[in-house]
């Protein structure tokens, strides 16, 4: 054995399978990811950070006598996958045992997904350079109020994965995304205030630059003058943006990872109405066009489309391997891995409240005082758990059905499960940001505090 | 790592299209613990190695990295960074040119890349004078000299010396204390420890050789409570630039205690109020508002991007006389700390704003070149992935001569926070929102009820402008602070302060708890 020798991509998940078996290790499993990442800011048509990069790492999981041990590795030689072995080994002695803790089998059929464009590779770098510039040319000639581009940037990721385990998977998958950010801000009269657009695609040509940058020039304009109002009780309409943020949160109540650990707040409900008959919610990891769409999670199971919420209606839960063998069901595909640097954890992949009947229009109509918001600061804040949330919120107001005032520095205080049994209205305007996707809805009634 | 003269090459070829060159190499070995269910679930550990390489021009940045460091790997991409990010073969072409700077500024004219139209303009000013620094003739040597740091963090026990057998007792010991708090209303624990030992090279075009080891440690407990109809966390923590010997200042059993009495606290507390009320927020606290509502709009690339409030303010009173704002990052066990930035400038201790008084912006190489001024050791990176911004390291709002006591003795009714949770700021307008992980209500200068749900929300400059109590009780917390895309470690403290009329967001008085 050459110790030295390099290896990548499906060779050296191999390898690390070959190693395993060689010491009669119970179970293994192999992740390789090397991605190749490019960015391009610019400011005032000049690119002000180029970023080009290539990362690469191998992450090895092991489950022996009915624990579990993680290591990664930057190092991609044969010696580097010994050692990663041999520490997943020596990690997985210190940890406790579980009998549900399983690798999945290979499966009979993947989703087949164009994820990969390969058109990204034949764009020049100048031509990518355009693309950010022509994102800033549309936000900064929008209106003559817009003053300073707070960021512009075209992002593209490249990837290519190799998983391999000791029940038989052997799986590889390349692709990519591309997309633009904008942020402007806008100035009249002393006050300044700020717009924020993004859109990620698979296909560069799907990619609308000028969109963004309009999009985050229009949003930074309609704030100016902002002011903050009295307290009121009032319907609030939130835009898609708002409502995508809110589904973060609700994402993790709904794994069964949560619900087995007694930190969901949808534990028991199967069956139950946990939001207005307008609510529909599921995740799509095989979604054409979707950021997150793979033929397979971060274990090596095919993915699937998953209704959550239908009608108001809780169906069920997200489940990788391990739940779904704790719960006695199928894994609904949804282990899924930030980097090599982490085993995988369940999570959402698309994402999204599907969309309803309503025109958005017809919504902020058919309002006679309300709250259009478009921005709330501190999600991160939110507690899933108890489902608790406070966040800093701005808007515009709505009087007879009209957009009237911009308002900031408000607050909006409750919890989820009361606003989802709000929700009276779901618009037609799906739309995805990134991973999260989600009409406008008017929600009935949510304190708006001001001063 | 890679030799010195190794690295002095990189930067040859990494420079000649630059003003600055550097390389940023850093290897780094990290260990986490996680318990949850009652069970060790995570044990992981990883080896994470890598460089990064930045060329400045002007005020274009290009910047690269790799996991492959080998001598080649660097070479090959410092030939990229230079030329950015064009293919191999046109790399392969214009090393073999690299003795002719006009040369090569010629071949990347006529390539076509062009870091943004002001290079571009800058590139054919220097052909056109035919004063190119180095025109044909060999390019000045980089010389690369160690720099040595004054500032002392010593290290008392080495996590990779510390069996991972005493990180998972550690890591059970919290999460038993947080248990036995109330076995029937305490849900779920989970506790998590981690370690990192990260060793940097810094190497940049004008000399500096900067090699660095950063040692840090932290223990994190979560608590979920429940009485079957309402479900409420808890939280603490604790982390500093530390090894092991952390844990016998501050003991896991405690810490554990602490989560699960808050949460617990929080079960029984009703919804805060909404409206506008003076708050007294404890020392304890920890200084998460200062770092958000004040510290990000100091950082000098927001304010030169015109996207702060305090931008163009220097000098003026930004703040109440009672307000001094420092960032230091050389406190000895900070979890903030450390003896160089990423850049290789040394930490410093920089007063921000002294007696409302705005004295000092936090910069990097760029921002500080831009303005002026020396830099202030705040150029941070979270890993090689990425190129260093302005941050902060520790920040504080230096106590003042009230005792906490007093302070809250003198408010007659208010809103008494003593612990706060995360917060964001938007830096262009100031407006900020914090939630509120414990908080009283303070009725007759004495702290009352515990309520839930609070956030704090207003505007940094207002705010500072009418804090009319500081305390002499500094506390400090950690926090993982995130800006661009990019976390690093924290620490920040403030005393026991009032800021009377603040908005505090809950629910309205008048509809109860449904």
């Amino acid at each position: 054995m050459n110790r030295d020798e390099k290896l990548v991509s499906s060779e050296l998940v191999a390898a690390v399978i070959e190693e395993a078996k060689d010491r009669n290790v119970e179970h293994a499993e192999a992740f390789f990811d090397r991605e190749e990442e490019l960015s391009i800011e610019v400011r005032e048509g000049e690119v002000e950070n180029l970023k080009i990069a290539q990362d690469a790492g191998l992450g090895v999981r092991v489950i022996q006598s009915g624990r579990l041990g993680y290591a990664y590795t930057t190092g991609l030689t044969r010696g580097d996958v010994v050692g990663t072995l041999e520490a997943a080994l020596a990690n997985a002695r210190a940890a406790s045992e579980d009998a549900y803790y399983t690798l999945p089998q290979p499966a009979k059929n993947y989703p087949e997904l164009d994820i990969d464009d390969s058109s990204l590779g034949e764009v020049s770098l100048e031509e990518k350079i355009e693309l950010a510039r022509r994102i800033e040319r549309s936000g900064r000639s929008f209106d003559q109020l817009v003053r300073i581009t707070e960021q512009v940037s075209y992002e593209e990721v490249r990837f290519e994965i190799a998983i391999a385990n000791t029940e038989g998977i052997s799986l590889t998958s390349k692709g990519s995304f591309c997309g633009g950010v904008a942020a402007f801000v806008a100035g009249k009269d002393g006050d300044l205030q700020t717009g924020f657009s993004v859109d990620f695609v698979r296909k560069l040509k799907e990619l609308d630059v000028e969109a963004i940058g309009k999009e985050a020039a229009s949003k930074a304009v309609r704030m100016l003058g902002a002011q903050r109002l009295k307290t009121k009780r009032v319907p609030v309409i939130m835009d898609p943006y708002v409502v995508a943020s809110f589904l973060g949160m609700m994402a993790s109540a709904l794994s069964a990872e949560a619900v087995q650990k007694g930190r969901s707040l949808f534990a028991g409900k199967v069956g139950e109405r946990v939001a207005s008959t307008e609510v529909n919610i599921a995740d799509d990891g095989a979604r054409p066009g979707g950021i997150l769409s793979s033929p397979f999670d971060g274990e090596g199971v095919p993915t699937q489309r998953t209704v959550l919420v239908e009608g108001g209606v809780l169906q069920g839960f997200l489940h990788n391997s391990y739940t779904a063998a704790k719960d006695g069901v199928s894994s609904t595909g949804n282990a899924v891995r930030g980097s090599f640097q982490s085993p995988p954890q369940l999570g959402s992949t698309n994402f999204y409240l599907s969309a309803g009947k309503c025109k958005p229009g017809e919504i902020i109509r058919g309002t006679g005082e309300g709250f259009y918001l478009t921005e709330v600061m501190g999600m991160h804040t939110a507690n899933p758990i108890s489902g608790d949330f406070s966040l800093g919120a701005a808007g515009i107001w709505i009087h007879n059905g009209e957009l009237t005032t911009p308002v900031r520095g408000m607050v909006i205080a409750g919890n989820i499960l009361e606003l989802l049994d709000r929700v009276d209205a779901v618009g037609s305007d799906l739309r995805f940001f990134a991973s999260k996707g989600a009409p406008t809805i008017r929600v009935a009634n949510l304190t708006v505090s001001g001063q | 790592m890679i030799a010195k003269v190794d690295l002095e090459e990189v930067l040859q070829v990494a420079g000649r299209n630059g003003d600055f060159a550097e390389v940023f190499m850093e290897r780094s070995t990290q260990t986490r613990v996680s318990m949850e269910a009652g069970k060790i679930e995570r044990v992981i550990s990883g080896r994470d190695q890598g460089a990064g390489i930045r060329v400045v021009r002007g005020e274009n940045t290009a910047y690269g990295y790799t996991t492959d460091l080998t001598r080649d790997g660097l070479i090959k991409l410092a030939h990229q960074v230079a030329v950015g990010g064009q293919d191999d073969a046109q790399n392969s072409k214009l090393s073999t040119e690299s003795g002719d700077m006009s040369n090569n500024v010629e071949t990347a004219g006529k390539t076509g890349f062009e870091i943004g139209a002001g290079l571009k303009a800058k590139a054919e000013a220097q052909t056109e004078g035919g004063a190119v620094p180095g025109a044909a003739e060999t390019p000045t040597p980089i010389v690369l000299q160690k720099r040595e740091s004054l500032v002392s963090l010593p290290i008392e026990q080495r996590p990779d010396k510390v069996g991972i057998d005493r990180k998972v007792a550690l890591v059970k010991e919290a999460e038993q204390a947080a248990r036995s708090k109330d076995e029937q209303l305490i849900r779920q624990v989970s506790a998590g420890y981690a370690d990192i030992i990260q060793q940097v090279t810094i190497a940049n075009s004008e000399g500096v050789y900067v090699e660095d080891e950063r040692v840090r440690s932290r223990l994190v407990v979560h608590v979920v409570a429940s009485d079957g109809k309402v479900i409420q966390t808890g939280y603490d923590s604790a982390g500093g630039t530390k090894g092991f010997e952390l844990f016998e200042e501050v003991k896991a059993a405690d810490l554990g205690m602490r989560a699960a009495e808050r949460a617990l606290l929080m079960l029984k507390a009703r919804r805060a109020p909404a409206g506008r009320m003076d708050v007294v927020i404890s020392g304890e606290a920890g200084g998460t508002m200062i770092h958000e509502a004040c510290g990000h709009g100091l950082e000098a690339d927001l304010v030169q991007k015109n996207l702060s409030v305090y931008a163009g303010r220097k000098g003026e009173q930004v703040a109440s006389e009672l307000v001094t704002v420092i960032d230091d990052g050389t406190i000895s066990g900070k979890y903030g700390s450390f003896r160089f930035d990423d850049e290789g400038n040394p930490a410093q201790r920089n007063v921000l704003i002294e007696k409302g008084i705005l004295q000092k912006f936090m910069y990097d190489r760029i921002t500080s070149q831009k303005d002026g001024v020396n830099p202030t050791g705040n150029a941070r990176r979270e890993t090689f992935r990425y190129r260093p911004i302005p941050r902060m390291s520790t920040t504080y709002l230096a106590p003042g001569e009230h005792s906490p006591e007093e302070i809250i003795r003198e408010t007659d009714s208010g809103l008494f926070v003593r612990r706060m949770g995360g917060g964001q700021v938007n830096t262009t307008t100031g407006d900020f929102v914090f939630e509120v992980l414990e908080g009283y209500l303070i009725k007759d200068g004495k702290i009352d009820e515990p309520v839930r749900g609070a956030t704090l929300t207003g505007n940094g400059p207002e705010v500072l402008q009418k804090i009319d109590r500081v305390g002499n009780d500094p506390g400090f917390t950690i926090g993982t602070c995130g800006k661009d895309g990019q976390g690093v470690p924290v620490s920040d403290a403030q005393p026991t302060i009032r800021i009377p009329d603040l908005v505090v967001g809950g629910i309205l008085e008048d509809e109860g708890d449904n």
